[in-house]
């Protein structure tokens, strides 16, 4: 049987030396796992945070971003709805983001320190300028959800 | 982890000593077309081998060699997975066992860790450890997509896909806390940017004012361009070796004292209030009156834990008190100029919330009490993460070989890379040095490794 050559070739960008291009357009299947229930709450504009359940373990804070299990004593934790209130612990204008960035170029991050947490999420400012201390409330993209850490985001509160 | 147990701080011991023969570059470049990555490596690697005065041949190196080190960052920047299997073959050393190193932008130093954990236990006597990165095969947006990759996928990495954005985060609340003017970090990009113009390695030299820096465009608030590293495509390498092999092939090896990692968690959110980790030059009464003002926790957003812990291993496997004493050069992982500040007080240079002190009262520089980054650092030579932890590790050997003027002064390197030594040129080679030290750095101090090196 004889075999035809391939139908399409690869791009040559530059002869010298010789480049072409390797296109790459497949997409990853990728699950949330047991973190699912955190963004499934961002849909329906709930916060969901873990907590340690094992009376023994020395941290009864709220992770957040969540954990399925604690890092300090392994054990299952149990899902909390976090308080949608809090302050802004650090913040940055990003003028010249990568590639995949969905939001417009000067897009203020921030890191959110909330009461009861014991970690600072990291989420953007999504109206009014920030400052450090600045007092700040969660929203929600419940209508046409991204289904992803960009369906939350934050305003002066 | 946040409260130590027993053995969490056990100091790492080597069972026998541990050697760096030679070490050898390509130069740095954004783009590097005329040569792949199987060249690169065999240029770094013969570079090591041939042009430091070995008392033996290639071939008889060759035929030493028992165990490889691979290093290399992304396979996603490279595009080929099981690279090291592809170098190892184009170097010739198959079918002798290796292991590929990726600690993120401590890859470097993590595979001369893992190098000298096989010849201090006996395991093999001759290791070359061998690292470097590609990236220019993507634009540098998308460049600077594959590089937040290496933050948490699920919760950051859509924040900015730029991991610029996360040192400015850092670099906002560092200034909060500590009051440090811009003008303290833009130093530090000066003086980098002009170390960088008397190596023919370089990438970004250029001599720049404080002005300079801070009118430069902003990447992500407070950061400008010039306060960050460079991307970078180029191999490095080491040759590390028991004592009777090292004396063997050279009359100047050097001993690698220590080298000891750290680890914190890769998002900068997770990280939780402990108390500070002191080093041999602290103690309680130096943080009496830290936790007044705007700070109220440790490691937070200003410090790295990961590189405390580095530190605070090797320090003590290696005996040393005072680091700005007892190191005549340091390189350190300057990323972005706000985290060299930060490493500044993670490795004790100065406590906590006075590490602008450093940069400011002119220890670091050539003239000062500790010169940091004669190499030209992050920001002023290279990037290409693979192999920047063995750059930094070559670049203090060669100070303490007293080769520096050989490998940096000679106007036949310059003209390899296609380059004129420039006519300002100056010798940074530091007189008589006897220990060293360099700082290998991952995300955003994920992992950090501090090696120390000295004279037998």
């Amino acid at each position: 049987m004889a075999i035809d050559w391939p139908s399409t070739q690869a791009e040559v960008f530059r002869e010298n030396p010789l480049g072409i291009l390797n296109a790459k357009t497949w997409s990853h299947y990728h699950s949330y796992g047991g973190w699912g229930r955190f963004f499934e709450g961002l849909r329906v504009g709930k916060l969901l945070a873990t907590q340690c359940t094992n009376q023994q373990c020395g941290e009864h804070r709220l992770w957040l971003p969540p954990r399925c299990e604690c890092p300090d004593c392994w054990h299952e934790m149990a899902w909390r709805e976090a308080p949608t209130t809090g302050r802004i612990f650090t913040w940055s204008t990003v003028l010249y983001p990568g590639e995949l960035f969905r939001l417009p170029p000067e897009t203020s991050l921030i890191s959110v320190e909330i009461d009861g947490v014991c970690t600072k999420l990291m989420s953007y400012l999504k109206d009014g300028k920030p400052e450090i201390g600045m007092p700040i409330k969660a929203v929600f993209n419940t209508k046409k959800p991204t289904n992803t850490i960009l369906d939350l985001a934050w305003v002066p509160a | 982890m946040i409260k130590f147990g027993p053995g969490n701080l056990r100091i790492p011991k080597f069972e026998r000593p541990v050697y760096i023969v030679a070490g050898g570059l390509t130069d740095f470049r954004k783009k590097y077309p005329e040569k792949n990555t199987c060249q690169l490596c065999t240029e770094a690697l013969r570079m090591a081998v041939e042009e430091n005065d070995l008392k033996v041949s290639a071939e008889e190196y060759r035929r030493s060699v028992n165990w490889c080190v691979y290093s290399q960052f992304a396979d996603h920047f490279g595009d080929q997975l099981l690279a090291a299997a592809k170098v190892q073959d184009y170097l010739g050393f198959d079918p002798l066992g290796n292991v590929e190193i990726k600690t993120g932008g401590a890859t470097g130093g993590s595979a001369v860790l893992a190098a000298a954990q096989a010849i201090a236990s006996g395991y093999a006597d001759c290791v070359p450890v061998i690292g470097w990165e590609r990236m220019d095969e993507v634009s540098t947006k998308v460049g600077n997509s594959y590089i937040a990759s290496a933050a948490c996928k699920d919760f950051e990495s859509e924040l900015g896909w730029m991991y610029a954005a996360y040192y400015a985060l850092m670099a906002q609340r560092y200034q909060h806390e500590n009051e440090v003017p811009r003008e303290a970090l833009a130093k530090i990009a000066c003086k980098n940017h002009e170390y960088a113009c008397y190596s023919p390695y370089s990438q970004n030299p250029g001599h720049y004012t404080v002005e300079d820096i801070l009118k430069n465009e902003i990447v992500s608030h407070p950061l400008s361009f010039l306060e960050c590293c460079v991307m970078s495509v180029g191999a490095a390498v080491l040759l590390l070796a028991d004592e009777e092999t090292a004396y063997r092939m050279t009359d100047t090896p050097i001993k690698l004292s220590a080298i000891c990692g750290g680890t914190h968690t890769l998002r900068t959110a997770d990280r939780r209030n402990m108390p500070i980790l002191l080093l041999p030059n602290e103690n309680d009464a130096t943080y009496r009156e830290y936790f007044d003002g705007r700070r109220n926790e440790w490691p937070g957003f200003s410090s790295f834990l990961a590189a405390r812990m580095a530190a605070y291993l090797a320090y003590h496997m290696a005996g040393i008190h005072d680091p700005v004493e007892d190191f005549d050069l340091l390189e350190t992982h300057d990323a972005f100029t706000i985290s060299d500040v930060q490493t500044y007080e993670d490795i004790g240079l100065r406590p906590y919330g006075r590490g602008r002190e450093f940069i400011e009262s002119g220890d670091a520089y050539y003239e000062g009490r500790l010169p940091t980054n004669l190499s030209g650092g992050l920001i002023g030579t290279m990037h290409a993460v693979g192999a920047t932890g063995i750059f930094q590790i070559v670049e203090v050997l060669w100070q303490l070989q007293n080769k520096w003027d050989k490998f940096h002064a000679d106007p036949e390197r310059w003209t390899r890379y296609g380059k004129k030594k420039p006519d300002d040129f100056r010798s940074l080679q530091v007189k008589s040095p006897k220990r060293g030290c360099a700082i290998s750095h991952a995300g955003t101090g994920s992992h950090v490794t501090c090696a120390i090196l000295e004279k037998p």
